[in-house]
C-alpha cells in the first residue's frame, strides 16, 4: 500500500473508532437510562405518555425497520440528497463565479464586501417567509434557500483565495510577460483554489445544515426535514434520532469524498506528514 | 577606449533615488549611477538593507523610480518585459504546474506552439541537468534544483538581458558553489547582459566581469572592482592568490 494510501486507511479506522465508541456510549447511556428516565414529559400544553428520552437499540431498530421497509427512509433521503446537491452545485457556481470577479476586479470590491458580511450571518430561517413571498411553495424556495446560503459561503473562499494569491508568483508571472488573462488562469486559479474548495467543502455541509430548514417550506412527505418535523409533532424520539444520524451519515460521507477530491487535485502542494 | 568601439549601453541608472513612502518613508537608494554594458556580466554587491533588491525591482520594471531614471537600450523602463528576465530572491517556482511547465510558461504567455515550446524546454532541462525531472512537481525539488529550473524558465524566452536577485542566497556553500558552476557554464554557452545582485563578495567574484559595491542605505555606488579572473573560472581559482588579493579589497570597500 502506498503511504498516502496507508495513511488514508489510518484515517479511516480512527473515524470508525471514534464512531463505535459513540456508538457504544449511547447503547450504554440508554440501557441505564431505561427505566430511569421519566416517560410522562410536560410539553407545554398537555402531557405525553410513554415517551422514549433515549431510545435503546431495540427502539431504534424497530424504527429503522418500519422506516426502510415503508420505504421512507430511502425516499427521504433521495429527495433531500437532490435538494442539497442542485441548492450546492447552483449556490457555488454563482458564488465562485462572483467571488473570483469580485476577487480580481478591485474597483467593484468595496460594492460586494458589505453585502457579503450582511449576508454572512443571516440564519436560513430569516430568508425563509421571504423567499416562499417570492418563489412560492415548491421546489425553486427550498434550493434557492440552500442556494443562497452556500453562495455567501463560497463567494468569501473565492473571493480570499484571488487576493490572498501571493505576489512573488504573480511578478515572476508577469516578468515572464504573461497577459492578465494568463495570469488569472494559469496562477491565481490554481493558486485560489485550495481556499475555493475549503470554502466549497463548508458550504456543502451548511447546506445539509439547511435543508431541515428548507424542507419546512410546504413541508410533504418524503423528506429527512419532513421527518423531522413530523417526529416533533408526535413527539418520536426514535424517528428524530434516526432522521439526525442519517444527516449526520450523509454529510460525513460527502465530506470524505470532498475531502478525497481535495487531496487529489492539490497533490502538487509540499505536504508534511 | 573611444566610443566607437566600446560596447552598447544596455542598462542605465541616472541619479536614480527611490523611497519607500509609508508612516516612517525608508529612502532605499539615493543618487545612483550605473551603467551596464551589452553582454557583461555585473554583480552588485552590497551588505543587507542597502537597497539591491529595490534597485534590480526598478530595473525589472515592478517599481518606478522616485528620483533620477533607468534606461533598457536607451529607452525608459515601464513595467516589466520578457526581454529582460527577472530570477526573484524568493522561490517563485511555480509548485503546482511540473519542471518542464514551469520552463514552457514563458513560451506559453508568447503562444509559442507546444512543438516549439517542448524543443525549447527539454533542451533547457537538459542544460541543467534535470532531464530525469522534466515531468516532476517542484515539492521533489531540492532549493538548489528549484532555483535552476526558475533560471532555466527565464532563459526559455531567450531574453538579452537577465536580472537575478540572490538566486543562490538561501542554499548551503557546497551547493551554492555548484550552483555558482552551473550558472557560470549557461552563460558561457548563452552569453547575455546580467545584473547579479548579491551580498556575498566571493560570489560575486566568481561570477562577475566587473563588481560595483553599495553603500549601506540608502544604496549608492561605493567603489567598482574589474575582475580580470580568466574564464571558464574553476575550484582552484577560489584559493589562488589573485582571487584572495581582490577579496580583500572588495572586503575593504564594503567596510
Amino acid at each position: 500500500m502506498s503511504p498516502i494510501g496507508r495513511a488514508r486507511w489510518t484515517r479511516v479506522k480512527r473515524a470508525l473508532a471514534a464512531l463505535g465508541t459513540i456508538a457504544v456510549l449511547y447503547g450504554i447511556a440508554a440501557e441505564i437510562g431505561r427505566d430511569r428516565l421519566p416517560r410522562r414529559i410536560w410539553l407545554g400544553v398537555h402531557y405525553v405518555e410513554g415517551v422514549e428520552l433515549l431510545p435503546p437499540y431495540r427502539s431504534l431498530a424497530e424504527e429503522t425497520e418500519f422506516l426502510v421497509q415503508s420505504g421512507i427512509l430511502a425516499s427521504s433521503i433521495a429527495v433531500s440528497t437532490g435538494r442539497v446537491l442542485i441548492g450546492f452545485l447552483l449556490g457555488s457556481a454563482v458564488g465562485i463565479f462572483l467571488g473570483l470577479a469580485t476577487g480580481r476586479a478591485a474597483r467593484v470590491e468595496y460594492l460586494a464586501e458589505p453585502w457579503v458580511t450582511f449576508f454572512r450571518f443571516t440564519p436560513a430561517l430569516a430568508l425563509l417567509p421571504l423567499y416562499v413571498v417570492w418563489f412560492g411553495y415548491g421546489e425553486m424556495s427550498k434550493v434557492l434557500l440552500i442556494a443562497t446560503n452556500v453562495a455567501v459561503v463560497t463567494l468569501l473562499g473565492a473571493h480570499q483565495g484571488v487576493r490572498s494569491a501571493p505576489r512573488v508568483y504573480l511578478d515572476a508571472a508577469a516578468a515572464l510577460g504573461a497577459s492578465r488573462k494568463l495570469v488569472f488562469g494559469k496562477v491565481v486559479l490554481p493558486l485560489a483554489f485550495p481556499e475555493i474548495f475549503a470554502s466549497a467543502r463548508i458550504a456543502l455541509g451548511l447546506a445539509w445544515v439547511t435543508i431541515v430548514v428548507a424542507e419546512l417550506i410546504d413541508a410533504k412527505m418524503p423528506s429527512l426535514g419532513y421527518l423531522l418535523a413530523l417526529a416533533n409533532a408526535y413527539p418520536r424520539v426514535p424517528t428524530m434520532v434516526i432522521g439526525i444520524a442519517t444527516i449526520g451519515a450523509l454529510v460525513l460521507a460527502f465530506d470524505t469524498l470532498a475531502l478525497f477530491l481535495h487531496t487529489r487535485a492539490t497533490h502538487w502542494m509540499r505536504r508534511t506528514g | 577606449m573611444t566610443s566607437s568601439d566600446s560596447p552598447a549601453l544596455r542598462l542605465q541608472a541616472v541619479d536614480l533615488g527611490y523611497t519607500y513612502s509609508g508612516v516612517t518613508p525608508t529612502k532605499a537608494l539615493a543618487n545612483l549611477n550605473l551603467d551596464v554594458y551589452d553582454n557583461e556580466f555585473l554583480a552588485v554587491l552590497g551588505p543587507v538593507g542597502c537597497g539591491k533588491t529595490t534597485l534590480l525591482r526598478i530595473f525589472a520594471g515592478f517599481l518606478r523610480p522616485t528620483e533620477g531614471s533607468v534606461r533598457c537600450d536607451r529607452s525608459s523602463v515601464d513595467g516589466p518585459s520578457a526581454q529582460r528576465g527577472y530570477v526573484l530572491q524568493e522561490d517563485a517556482i511555480f509548485p503546482w504546474m511540473t519542471v518542464r511547465e514551469n520552463v514552457e510558461f514563458g513560451l506559453l504567455a508568447k503562444n509559442v506552439e507546444p512543438a516549439a515550446r517542448r524543443a525549447v524546454s527539454s533542451e533547457l532541462i537538459r542544460l541543467i541537468g534535470l532531464s530525469a525531472f522534466e515531468a516532476a512537481y517542484p515539492k521533489e525539488l531540492s532549493a538548489g534544483m528549484s532555483k535552476m529550473v526558475e533560471v532555466a524558465r527565464v532563459l526559455a524566452t531567450d531574453p538579452s538581458i537577465l536580472l537575478l536577485d540572490e538566486p543562490f542566497g538561501a542554499l548551503d556553500t557546497q551547493t551554492r558553489a555548484r550552483m555558482q558552476d552551473e550558472l557560470a557554464r549557461l552563460w558561457e554557452q548563452r552569453r547575455k547582459t546580467v545584473l547579479f545582485v548579491t551580498h556575498d563578495a566571493e560570489e560575486a567574484l566568481y561570477l562577475a566581469d566587473r563588481i560595483v559595491v553599495l553603500s549601506p542605505r540608502p544604496g549608492r555606488v561605493k567603489a567598482q572592482f574589474p575582475v580580470d579572473l580568466p574564464r571558464p573560472r574553476s575550484f582552484e581559482l577560489r584559493f589562488s592568490d589573485g582571487f584572495s588579493a581582490l577579496k580583500r579589497q572588495i572586503w575593504a570597500a564594503l567596510g
